[in-house]
């Protein structure tokens, strides 16, 4: 199985400006020290190997959209904007003979997590088969609205692949092209959904983002856990401190690090990615957020290792 | 973990000894209830946590101190944070706790 992060940014697309590219360059030449590099395979080695991840990289600005690669058929959660690029590339694929059914898993329909699919080309596709699972009853409608004339000039009724809405239901286990699939209701406004899918060969991968734990539900949380059990990969919803969460973004819909690492080490998970970054952050600010997470699991763990990974666009895990 | 309440000058201490993770979160909010309500039927005004003998805590068990500090903030009761070992100090500043709380080096019973 593997894991392709297409997006990771909550709330809304962001994008570096000038100064802060301007900024990581002079800061990889200051760290250069006046070193010369012959080619750009030495250069790349430096970046990759002397530079920390703010300074020689970057954790992206797409909002949420996850592929998970585990047989023929596309599986893809969420459709932000980084949809569009998952798009461009299945078509890549289709091309060199890929199947061209996608399975589409919304944690919710608030924009940010739809926002990509009036940009997704593959929807042109009259050969395409377009298969979208909600908890949500009336998802249809929220994908419709977004493209009406007032919100969009291409409607919904345009598009030419064969459409289709599904409603899973949470507790159940619902198998779609081979793949095992849970879903459980968390907190967020209108409702959201996590997953859990597991492959043919028992990996498992936990899609967890726009979900609150509430104070006031903290005995509930013996669900989530359940629901994260031993999987090989916990995608979470960590978009702000533990302070935040419980303060003045509290009732805004998310969770935080620390939230995130408990319910791993309670699930006895093996490897959790910090997801859905606050847009106002600055690459500095989610390096300094992981380093912090990856030291508070330290701290706490009561048990075998937790490895705490932070999710970035371009970011691939095989499990 | 264990706790322990005592009414001192104008405070209640309690004092904390192990951690307090998923298995003991629920005992310590319900030992922090116990000490606000306390102060507040005392007419005491401060409620002082001794962390000196704690381990560390969970998550469960910061949320806790905030589910105790909106009781107190009820009855104009504050609630400070003393003591804590470098394993604390940590997990107070990397969850920004020290941000929501007072968080001083010994037990200070004037606020």
């Amino acid at each position: 199985m593997l894991v392709r992060f297409w997006g990771t940014r909550g709330s809304l697309p962001v994008a570096p400006t000038a100064e802060t590219i301007r900024r990581k360059i002079v800061n990889a030449l200051v760290s250069a020290n006046g070193r010369q590099f012959g080619n750009e395979a030495d250069a790349r080695t430096f970046v990759e190997q002397e530079l920390s991840f703010a300074s020689g990289a970057s954790y992206g600005g797409a909002t949420p959209c996850v592929e998970i690669e585990a047989g023929p058929s596309y599986f893809i959660c969420d459709m932000g904007s980084g949809l569009r690029s998952f798009g461009l590339d299945s078509l890549k694929r289709n091309a060199a003979g890929h199947s061209k059914t996608y399975n589409f898993f919304q944690s919710h329909l608030h924009w940010d997590h739809i926002m990509g699919f009036p940009f997704f080309a593959p929807a042109f596709d009259p050969d395409a088969t377009i298969r979208i699972h909600a908890g949500h009853p009336d998802a249809e409608q929220a994908f419709r609205r977004q493209q009406e004339e007032i919100s969009f000039p291409v409607p919904f009724e345009w598009l030419r692949a064969d459409i289709e809405f599904v409603q899973l239901t949470p507790g159940e286990t619902h198998e779609v092209d081979d793949m095992q699939v849970e879903t459980i209701l968390q907190h967020h406004s209108h409702g959201s959904y996590g997953y859990r899918f597991t492959d043919g060969n028992g990996r498992t991968v936990i899609y967890s983002t726009d979900s609150e734990h509430k104070l006031e539900k903290m005995a509930v949380e013996a669900a989530f856990i359940r629901f994260f059990r031993e999987a090989d990969l916990v995608i979470c919803d960590t978009m702000y401190s533990l302070a935040d969460s419980v303060s003045m973004k509290e009732d805004w819909g998310h969770s935080s690090n620390l939230v995130a690492v408990d319910l791993c080490h309670q699930a006895s998970a093996k490897c959790l990615a910090l997801f859905h970054h606050e847009p106002t952050y600055e690459d500095e600010d989610i390096q300094r957020m992981h380093e912090e997470s990856i030291r508070y699991e330290e701290l706490t763990r009561n048990g075998p290792p937790l490895d705490v990974i932070c999710a970035y666009d371009g970011l691939e895990v095989r499990l | 973990m264990e706790y322990s309440l005592d009414m001192q000058d104008n405070a209640v201490i309690v004092r904390v000894d192990g951690r307090v993770d998923e298995s003991t979160w629920e005992a310590f909010g319900a030992g922090l209830s116990d000490a606000v309500q306390q102060a507040g039927q005392s007419g005491l005004a401060l409620v002082v946590i001794d962390l000196s003998e704690l381990d560390y805590m969970s998550s469960r068990g910061l949320r806790v101190l905030t589910v105790a500090k909106r009781q107190a903030d009820e009855s104009a009761i504050s609630i400070s944070l003393a003591s804590p070992n470098d394993v604390m100090r940590e997990i107070l500043a990397i969850s920004r706790y020290d941000k929501l709380f007072t968080i001083t080096d010994t037990i200070e019973l004037k606020h």
